[in-house]
Parts: C-alpha cells; sequence; structure tokens
C-alpha cells in the first residue's frame, strides 16, 4: 500500500514539474537555434540535410552515444539468446517449405532494388531525407528478405559482430581527426571556410560508416530470431 | 463547430483523419486474437505514423520509422511466431501413458492434444533414442539446449505417477499447469532460466 501511495506521489511531483515548466513555456521558447543553424548550417557543415548537420557536425558527441546503443542491444540480444558455441553458427535458417514461392519470387525481384536503395540513402544522406541509420536499416531489411530467398544461407555472428565493433572504433577515429586539422573533437576535419563539396567528403565518409555498422547490428539481431527456438 | 471545419485545410484535415485512424488501430491491435493480424495492423500503425511524420515535415524520421516499423519488426514478429507453431514433446516414460492398445489413446496423448489444440500448434511426440538415454539429471540442460518443450517422466515418488518437465520462462507452461490440475497421478515442474555462469 505505502508504494501505491509513494508511486501516486511521484506521479504527483513529475505532474508538478511538468506544469510548473509548461507555463514558463512562453518565456523558454525562442527560435535562435532553429534560424542559426537556417542562416549558417550549409556554409558551417557543407550539408543541404541540416538533420544530417547536426547529427553529423554540431551534436556528432550525441550521434556517437547513438550507435553505442545500437552496439550494446545487439550484445545484450546475443546474451539473451545464448546457445553453445558450435551451435552458434548452426545452419537453422527458416524452413523452406514455409515461405510461399510467390514470396520467394517477388524477394528476388525487390532485394536488388532494394540494397540499391539502401546505399542511395546512406550515400545521399548529407543531400535528401535520410542517412547512415535509415540507410542501414533498409539494407538490413534486403539481407533479411535474402534469408527467405536461400533458407540454407549460413552466417558467422561472430565475424559479423567483430566487424560491427571495429566499424564503431572507425568512426570514433574519423569524428576525433578534426582534433589534429582544427583542433576541436568531433567536427569536420576540414576548415569550416573550405568548399561545401570538399566537406561533403567526410560526411559522406561518416554517413557510409555509420549505414555500414546499423546494417551489421540489425543483421546480427535477426540472426538471434532466426536461431532462437530451434 | 461548422467554422473550425471550413478553416482547415486538405494537409490538416489529412492529418486529423490519420491521427483517428492511428487509435482505431491501436484499439484493433489490442483486441484482435490472431498473431498475423497484429503483426499486419502493427505494420500499419507504423506506416501510418510514418505519414504522419511527413505531413509534419520529418522526413528523415518518416524514413527511419518505415524501414524499422513497418519492415524488420514485423519481419521479426513472423519469423518469431513461425518458430513456435509445434509443441515437442519428449517422451522417456515409454508405456501407456501416449500409446494406449497401438493407437494414440492414453491419458497423456489426450491431455497434450487438447492443450496444442487449444493454441493451434502441432504436437509433436518424440522418444529418440539420443536423448532417451540421458539421465534425470540431465532434463534441464536438454530443454534450454534443445528444442524440446516438455519432456515426459516417471515420478520416481508416487506408483503410476507422471512428471511433465518445461521451462519456466515459457508461457504456454501456466496454462497447462491449469489443466495438470485436474489429474492426481500427474504433476508439473517448471525449471527456473538459469544465468550464464550457473
Amino acid at each position: 500500500m505505502s508504494r501505491k501511495i509513494l508511486l501516486v506521489a511521484m506521479f504527483a511531483v513529475l505532474f508538478g514539474v511538468f506544469a510548473t515548466s509548461m507555463i514558463e513555456l512562453e518565456t523558454l521558447f525562442n527560435t535562435y537555434g532553429k534560424t542559426y543553424f537556417l542562416e549558417h548550417g550549409y556554409a558551417e557543415t557543407g550539408a543541404s540535410n541540416l538533420v544530417t548537420a547536426i547529427l553529423l557536425d554540431y551534436r556528432l558527441f550525441d550521434s556517437l552515444f547513438e550507435a553505442g546503443i545500437l552496439l550494446i542491444a545487439v550484445s545484450g540480444v546475443i546474451w539473451i539468446s545464448k546457445h553453445d558455441v558450435e551451435e552458434k553458427n548452426a545452419k537453422f535458417m527458416i524452413d523452406k517449405y514455409k515461405t510461399p514461392d510467390l514470396f520467394i519470387t517477388f524477394a528476388r525481384l525487390v532485394y536488388p532494388l532494394m540494397l540499391a536503395f539502401g546505399f542511395y540513402v546512406i550515400i545521399n544522406g548529407h543531400i535528401s531525407p535520410g542517412g547512415g541509420f535509415q540507410g542501414g536499416a533498409i539494407v538490413a531489411t534486403a539481407i533479411l528478405i535474402l534469408y527467405y530467398i536461400d533458407a540454407n544461407k549460413e552466417t558467422n555472428i561472430g565475424l559479423i559482430v567483430t566487424v560491427e565493433k571495429i566499424l564503431y572504433l572507425l568512426i570514433v577515429l574519423m569524428a576525433s581527426i578534426s582534433i589534429i586539422t582544427q583542433g576541436a573533437f568531433f567536427t569536420n576535419f576540414f576548415n569550416p571556410s573550405a568548399d561545401a563539396d570538399l566537406k561533403a567528403i567526410y560526411l559522406v565518409l561518416l554517413n557510409v560508416l555509420i549505414g555500414f555498422k546499423v546494417a551489421l547490428g540489425l543483421w546480427t539481431i535477426f540472426t538471434a530470431f532466426l536461431k532462437e527456438g530451434r | 463547430m461548422v467554422d473550425f471545419f471550413q478553416s482547415l485545410t486538405l494537409i490538416e484535415m489529412t492529418a486529423y483523419a490519420l491521427q483517428a485512424l492511428l487509435i482505431m488501430i491501436a484499439f484493433a491491435i489490442v483486441i484482435h486474437k490472431n498473431n498475423g493480424t497484429i503483426v499486419i495492423l502493427i505494420a500499419s500503425f507504423s506506416l501510418v505514423t510514418a505519414s504522419l511524420y511527413v505531413i509534419n515535415n520529418a522526413p528523415d524520421v518518416a524514413i527511419a520509422e518505415v524501414a524499422i516499423g513497418s519492415a524488420i519488426i514485423p519481419l521479426i514478429y513472423v519469423i518469431s511466431i513461425s518458430r513456435q507453431r509445434e509443441f515437442i514433446v519428449l517422451d522417456k516414460a515409454m508405456d501407456d501413458f501416449i500409446i494406449h492398445d497401438n493407437t494414440f489413446t492414453g491419458v497423456g496423448y489426450i491431455l497434450l492434444k487438447r492443450f496444442s489444440d487449444f493454441y493451434h500448434l502441432e504436437l509433436n511426440i518424440t522418444n529418440d533414442p539420443m536423448y532417451y538415454k540421458d539421465t534425470v539429471s540431465r532434463d534441464q540442460v536438454l530443454t534450454e539446449q534443445t528444442n524440446v518443450d516438455l519432456i515426459i517422466t516417471k515420478d520416481p515418488q508416487k506408483e503410476d505417477g507422471y512428471v511433465l518437465k518445461g521451462k519456466a520462462s515459457n508461457i504456454l507452461m501456466s496454462k497447462l499447469e491449469e489443466m495438470v490440475k485436474d489429474y492426481d497421478n500427474i504433476r508439473l515442474i517448471k525449471f527456473k532460466d538459469r544465468d550464464l555462469g550457473e
């Protein structure tokens, strides 16, 4: 009973804090950040897509931890679906007789298109909507479709996880190059006054690394699901 | 009220309609009982959410929502559901509990058939000699490392009694426990999940 009272009191305090912050919303609200990013975003980072400009340049420190969250989630999924070491590389995939022929034929048609669209979203992340995470998720879906086409496909989870970790280290290194060239952590390694096309190289490189890392991470997660329960 | 509707632009009207649809889909997900329908509903929920993101000028978030919410998550659900389509029972007792007079009319078979029909599962009874030779102490390891859902053994404490052994984390077990209560000579043992080090 006392727990319930404590819970209700906690919610009351939380609601009170929320309500008081809403009263001061008029004074707290300002458009300073919005106008700043609109005016200087393209000139400073070389990204027409301002979301990418914020993710990969202004707030790269936050993005690194976001990428780390996926790494931790992957290790959590592997830990929960623990099996014997030799069983981890077993061949148990979707049973072929359960997948309809229509789905397999359609998947064969769609698979290359999905892969191409995923890479397009990754590489064009600084120009059009999208970026490393979104493109990586699309590439991962394409790989998942591949399991429906070829039921006996074998995957080495250990190798995928190792490559993913190396890619994460590469992302951190790529983000830290700017300490040598610019004297500041986690920003573009080209000078802010450099040409926008030149600065796009850094954005594309980082987007591609993040995209591959996310694709491999999601690949590991659903491979763990495919092997579960067999 | 009429003024409110007349003041809306087409985009705003679409947004309100989509939000109403979102609430309806959310209720439908809770109400429906068929797993396949629920997976499709979850995918369509994500699709509607993604269109709302586009209306609110957030195409980046919309792409992520479509890729994760309506492609990867439904596919993972489909895989998980297709994994649990058969209920595998290992018969270590090897007497008339399952097969009575050379037909599947034993007490245990009728119980398990009722149980698996309740969940639309395919009952698969095995007495693989590879597992059969294992000792009693390995029963927990068997449920952890193989795809066996339930193990039937004779009760060492009671004459003419049987023990059903399964994993406690298997959600089907609570229903089976309820069904077993009607039988005097059958009891159910649920193995707690162990950590990696134990």
